[in-house]
C-alpha cells in the first residue's frame, strides 16, 4: 500500500471544498454517527433487559404477596359447645386448641355456607389460618366470627387473571364474595405442596444462617490471607503459588466448589446432607478468594508513608498492620466481603449438589438442621407444575432482588462514605 | 456436652486467662520498674491466653477424630457384643444403628441385636466424653498456669504472641493451595474410579449420551460426552458470545469515548447490576418469558420442530447475563491503550468512530481477547441458567431452536438423583466436572497470561 501511494503520488493539492472531498466528508460524519448511535444503542438494549426482566419478575411477583379470599362466618359458641377464652390462655394453650378441633369446626361452617362441595374451594390448609387466629386472640370464640379465608390454588389463579374457562365460571358464580387479601403466610411459612400455604420462611432462615457460617469462616481467613500476601510474604516461588490458586479460585465455575463438598465435606468427613453447616463451609471456599482479592487492593491503597511513620516510633511489624494498616483499609475489605457475600446468597448450584434441594417443611433450627435456601427454593418452586407457583416463584425472586440490592446499595454507600483518596 | 460447647468453654476460659495474665503483668509497672518491662500487659495476657486455649483445641481436634474408633472398641468388648455376626456388612449397619440411638439422633431400632447394643455403646460413649472433657479441661488450666507462672517482667510476650500471629496468618493464606488441591484431587480420585469403569477414550470421544448404571450388551455404557461438549460450546461459546460480545464492546466504547459524565455515572452501576443478579432469576427469566416467546416467533416464521427448552433461549439470557463482565474487561482495555495514539489518530483528522475502529480496537485487542476468553470460561461454568432453560436431551445440532444439553447440567442431574455413590453415572459427575475444571483452568491462564503481556506491552 505504501509503495502504491508514494508511486501515484498527486502533486496538487487537495479539493478540500470540492464536490468529492464534500461527499466523502459527509459520509464519514455519517459513518461517526451511525457508530455513536450504535453504541448508545448497545447500552440502551442491555438496560432494557434488565428493566424488562425486572418488570416480569414484579409483575408476577406482586400477586405471590396478595391471596384470593372468601369470607366464612364461623359460630364458635355453638360449634364448640361454648368454649371459653380463657381457656386457651397461657402456656400449653396450643395443645389445647388443637383438641378443640378447629378443622372440622372450619369445615362444618364452609359447608353450611357453601354447599357440600363447599370445601373444594378453599385451599387445604385455610383452617390452620382460623387456628393461628385463635390462638393469637381466644377472645373471637364468644360470638359469630367472620374469617376470610384462602381458596384453593386454580381459584386464586384463575381470579387474579388467568385461569381455564371452568373455573372462571365458579368465579362468576361466587361474584362479589370473592376478595383479594394480603397474603401473610408468604413471609412466615415454609415449603408446602400447596402453593396457597407455601411461605419463604424456612428458606430465608436457611439462607441467613448458611450466610452466617459463610461469613464467620470466609472473613476472618481471607482478610489474613490477604494481610500475609500483601504486607510480609517473602517474594518467592511459594507466595507465587498461593496467589495463582487465589487467583484461579476466584474463577473456578460454582458448580466445582460444589462437587468439592460433595467429595470431601459429605463423603469423607460424614457431614449431614442438606445441612446449613456444608453449605456454609463451600460457599466460605468459594467466597474467600473474592474477599482476599479486595481485600489485597484495599490494603495495597494505604500510603507506605504510614507503614514507615509506625514503624519509625517502634512499632513492631504486626502492630504496623494492625494498628495502622487494617483499620484504614477496613471499608475496602468490608466493601469487598458484601459484594462476595452478595455473590454467595444468590448462588444456587453448589449447594443443589451437596443435597440442598430437599423437600423441606420447617425451618431448620440450627446449623446441622436439614435446610434449604432461597435461591434453591426458587428453582426448586420454578420446577412445579401447578401454576400457583409461578407467582410465588416471581414473589420469592423479589425478596431475593431486595436483599441483594439492598446489599450492593450498602457496598456502594461505604465505598463512597470512607474512600479515602490519599 | 457436645464438643461445640467445650471447644466454646475452652475459648471462654482462654479469655479468663487472658485477664489473669494481664493483671499479673500491670503488677510489674506498678512497682516502678517500668524500664526493665519488655511487654505492654495485654500481650502477657494473650500469652496466657494461647497457652491456655491452643493446646486443648488441638486436642479437642484430634480426639474428636481419634475417639469413635475408641467408643467402638469399647462398646465391642462388652458380652452382648459376643452374639453379633461375624459378617463385616450387617456388624457395620448394626454397630451404626446402635451409636446413631446412643447419641440420641435415632430414637428406635429396627433391628433388635442393635437395640441390645445402645447400652454399651451408650457407657462408652459416656465414658470417653467425660475422659475427653477432662482432660481437655485439664489441659486448659495446666498450660494456663504454666504460662501464668512464665510471667515476668522480662519475658518477651510481645515477640511470642506476634509469631503465633504471623503463623496464623499463614496458614489462612495456605487455605486457598489446600482448597485447590482439594479440588483436584477429589476430582481426579473420583474420576479415576469413573475410569476403571468406562474408558476414557468413549468418554472423551463417543457421541452418545445416555447414561445406564449398567452396561449394554455390547459394552456400551451411553458416556460419550461429545454432544455435551458441543451443548456447552454452542450455548456458552457461540451464542452467549454473539449476544454478549457486540452488546458488552460497544456499550464499553459508548461510555467510555463519546457519553457524558453524569450518563456514564448512571449508566455504569445499572450494567454492573445486570452482573449482580443471581443466576437462578436468569434461569427461572429464560424459562418463564425468553424461552415460549423464542418457541413462538420460531413457530411463526415456520420452524415447526422448535422446542420450548431452545439452545437460543439460554444461550441469548447467558449472553446478557455476560454482557457488564465483557463490558468490564473492554472498559479496561482501552482505559489502557496510551492516550498518545488516540490523540495522534484524532490530530491526522481521524473521525472518533475512525479513531476506535482503527486505532482503539486494534491496540486494545489482546485485552479485550482475554476479557472475552475469561468471558467463556464463566459461561461454559454457568450452571442454573442451562440446567432451567436447555434441556436433556443430548443431541448434536446446530439449530438453535432445538434442544441441547450440557456439561454443567448433566453434572446436576447426575448427582441429584438417588443413585448409590459408587455407580458410573454419579461418578461420570465427577469426570465431567474435572473436564470443565481443566478447560477453564486453561482458559484462565492463556487470558490472564495475555491480559498481562498485553498491560506490559504499555507500560
Amino acid at each position: 500500500m505504501n509503495n502504491q501511494a508514494t508511486s501515484k503520488i498527486d502533486p496538487t493539492p487537495t479539493d478540500w471544498s470540492g464536490d468529492v472531498m464534500q461527499r466523502r466528508i459527509k459520509q464519514r460524519y455519517a459513518a461517526e454517527r451511525r457508530f455513536k448511535a450504535l453504541g448508545l444503542g448497545a447500552i440502551l438494549l442491555s438496560a432494557s433487559f434488565l428493566l424488562f426482566l425486572l418488570v416480569v419478575m414484579v409483575g408476577n411477583g406482586f400477586r405471590g404477596f396478595t391471596q384470593t379470599e372468601l369470607p366464612v362466618e364461623i359460630d364458635f359458641p355453638a360449634l364448640t359447645n361454648g368454649a371459653q377464652p380463657a381457656q386457651f390462655e397461657g402456656p400449653d394453650a396450643e395443645s389445647r386448641i388443637r383438641s378443640l378441633g378447629v378443622q372440622d369446626i372450619v369445615n362444618g361452617s364452609i359447608e353450611i355456607q357453601y354447599g357440600n362441595d363447599g370445601t373444594d374451594l378453599f385451599s387445604a390448609g385455610a383452617w390452620t389460618s382460623v387456628q393461628s387466629a385463635i390462638l393469637k386472640n381466644p377472645s373471637v370464640l364468644i360470638e359469630k366470627t367472620t374469617f376470610y379465608l384462602p381458596v384453593e390454588s386454580e381459584l386464586d389463579v384463575a381470579y387474579k387473571g388467568s385461569g381455564n374457562p371452568e373455573v372462571e365460571k365458579k368465579i362468576t358464580e361466587l361474584g362479589d364474595q370473592l376478595s383479594t387479601g394480603f397474603n401473610g403466610n408468604f413471609m412466615g411459612n415454609s415449603d408446602a405442596t400447596d402453593p396457597m400455604q407455601v411461605g419463604i420462611w424456612g428458606a430465608l432462615k436457611g439462607s441467613l444462617i448458611t450466610m452466617f457460617i459463610t461469613l464467620a469462616l470466609a472473613f476472618p481467613i481471607g482478610v489474613a490471607a490477604a494481610l500475609y500476601l500483601e504486607e510480609y510474604a517473602p517474594k518467592n516461588r511459594y507466595t507465587d503459588l498461593i496467589e495463582v490458586s487465589i487467583n484461579n479460585l476466584a474463577a473456578v465455575p460454582s458448580i466445582i466448589f460444589g462437587l468439592l463438598g460433595l467429595a470431601v465435606f459429605l463423603n469423607i468427613f460424614g457431614l449431614p446432607r442438606s445441612a446449613a453447616l456444608v453449605g456454609g463451609l463451600t460457599l466460605a471456599l468459594m467466597t474467600m478468594p473474592v474477599i482476599v482479592i479486595s481485600g489485597r487492593n484495599a490494603v495495597k491503597s494505604v500510603p507506605p508513608s504510614i507503614r514507615e511513620a509506625a514503624l519509625g516510633i517502634g512499632a513492631s511489624p504486626i502492630q504496623v498492620v494492625f494498628h495502622h494498616v487494617l483499620p484504614l483499609a477496613l471499608p475496602g475489605i468490608l466493601t469487598g466481603t458484601i459484594i462476595g457475600m452478595a455473590r454467595a446468597l444468590g448462588e444456587t448450584a453448589p449447594l443443589l449438589m451437596i443435597g440442598m434441594r430437599a423437600f423441606i417443611a420447617k425451618p431448620p433450627d440450627g446449623i446441622t438442621d436439614p435446610s434449604t435456601v432461597l435461591p434453591v427454593q426458587i428453582f426448586l418452586w420454578s420446577d412445579e407444575v401447578n401454576r400457583g407457583f409461578v407467582e410465588k416463584t416471581s414473589a420469592a425472586i423479589i425478596v431475593l432482588l431486595v436483599f441483594l440490592l439492598t446489599m450492593n446499595a450498602v457496598a456502594i454507600y461505604l465505598r463512597n462514605r470512607f474512600e479515602t483518596r490519599w | 456436652m457436645s464438643s461445640t460447647a467445650l471447644l466454646v468453654l475452652v475459648f471462654g476460659l482462654g479469655g479468663v486467662a487472658w485477664f489473669f495474665g494481664r493483671i499479673k503483668a500491670s503488677g510489674f509497672v506498678t512497682g516502678g520498674t517500668r524500664g526493665e518491662v519488655h511487654s505492654l500487659p495485654s500481650y502477657h495476657g494473650w500469652y496466657v491466653a494461647l497457652w491456655a486455649a491452643i493446646p486443648a483445641a488441638v486436642f479437642l481436634l484430634v480426639w474428636n477424630i481419634v475417639s469413635p474408633a475408641l467408643i467402638t472398641d469399647a462398646a465391642l468388648t462388652s458380652p452382648t457384643a459376643q452374639q453379633l455376626p461375624t459378617d463385616s456388612f450387617t456388624r457395620g449397619s448394626i454397630l451404626a444403628e446402635a451409636r446413631s440411638i446412643a447419641s440420641g439422633n435415632q430414637e428406635k431400632a429396627f433391628n433388635p441385636l442393635s437395640q441390645a447394643m445402645v447400652e454399651p455403646y451408650r457407657t462408652a460413649i459416656t465414658y470417653y466424653q467425660t475422659l475427653g472433657m477432662a482432660a481437655a479441661i485439664l489441659l486448659v488450666f495446666a498450660c494456663g498456669a504454666f504460662a501464668w507462672l512464665k510471667v515476668k517482667p522480662n519475658l518477651r510476650a510481645r515477640t511470642k504472641v506476634e509469631r503465633v500471629t504471623m503463623i496464623a496468618l499463614l496458614l489462612a493464606s495456605l487455605i486457598a493451595i489446600i482448597t485447590t488441591i482439594g479440588i483436584f484431587i477429589s476430582l481426579i480420585f473420583e474420576s479415576a474410579r469413573f475410569f476403571s469403569m468406562v474408558s476414557p477414550i468413549d468418554f472423551l470421544f463417543g457421541t452418545e449420551w445416555n447414561p445406564k448404571a449398567v452396561a449394554g450388551p455390547r459394552g456400551e455404557t451411553g458416556f460419550g460426552a461429545i454432544p455435551l461438549f458441543w451443548g456447552t460450546v454452542f450455548i456458552g461459546a457461540i451464542i452467549a458470545m454473539l449476544v454478549a460480545i457486540p452488546l458488552g464492546l460497544m456499550s464499553a466504547i459508548y461510555l467510555t469515548q463519546y457519553a457524558p459524565a453524569q450518563f456514564r455515572a448512571w449508566m455504569k452501576p445499572i450494567l454492573e447490576v445486570l452482573a449482580g443478579i443471581p443466576t437462578v432469576v436468569y434461569g427461572y427469566f429464560a424459562a418463564l418469558t425468553v424461552a415460549p416467546a423464542l418457541r413462538d416467533l420460531a413457530v411463526s416464521i415456520g420452524i415447526s420442530s422448535a422446542s420450548s427448552e431452545s439452545a437460543l433461549a439460554a444461550g441469548v439470557v447467558m449472553g446478557i447475563m455476560i454482557i457488564p463482565f465483557v463490558s468490564s474487561m473492554a472498559d479496561d482495555s482501552i482505559a489502557a491503550v496510551p492516550s498518545a495514539m488516540r490523540d495522534g489518530s484524532l490530530a491526522m483528522g481521524a473521525t472518533k468512530s475512525e479513531t476506535i475502529k482503527k486505532v482503539l480496537i486494534p491496540a486494545a485487542l489482546p485485552g479485550v481477547v482475554g476479557g472475552v476468553l475469561l468471558a467463556v470460561s464463566r459461561a461454559i461454568g454457568e450452571t442454573m441458567i442451562v440446567v432451567m432453560a436447555a434441556g436433556l436431551a443430548a443431541n448434536m445440532t446446530a439449530n438453535p431452536f432445538s434442544s441441547v444439553t450440557t456439561v454443567t447440567t448433566q453434572i446436576v442431574k447426575l448427582l441429584t438423583g438417588d443413585q448409590e455413590f459408587d455407580s458410573p453415572k454419579t461418578l461420570a459427575a465427577f469426570a465431567l466436572g474435572l473436564v470443565l475444571f481443566i478447560v477453564t483452568l486453561l482458559l484462565n491462564l492463556i487470558a490472564l497470561r495475555v491480559v498481562k503481556k498485553y498491560r506490559e506491552a504499555y507500560e
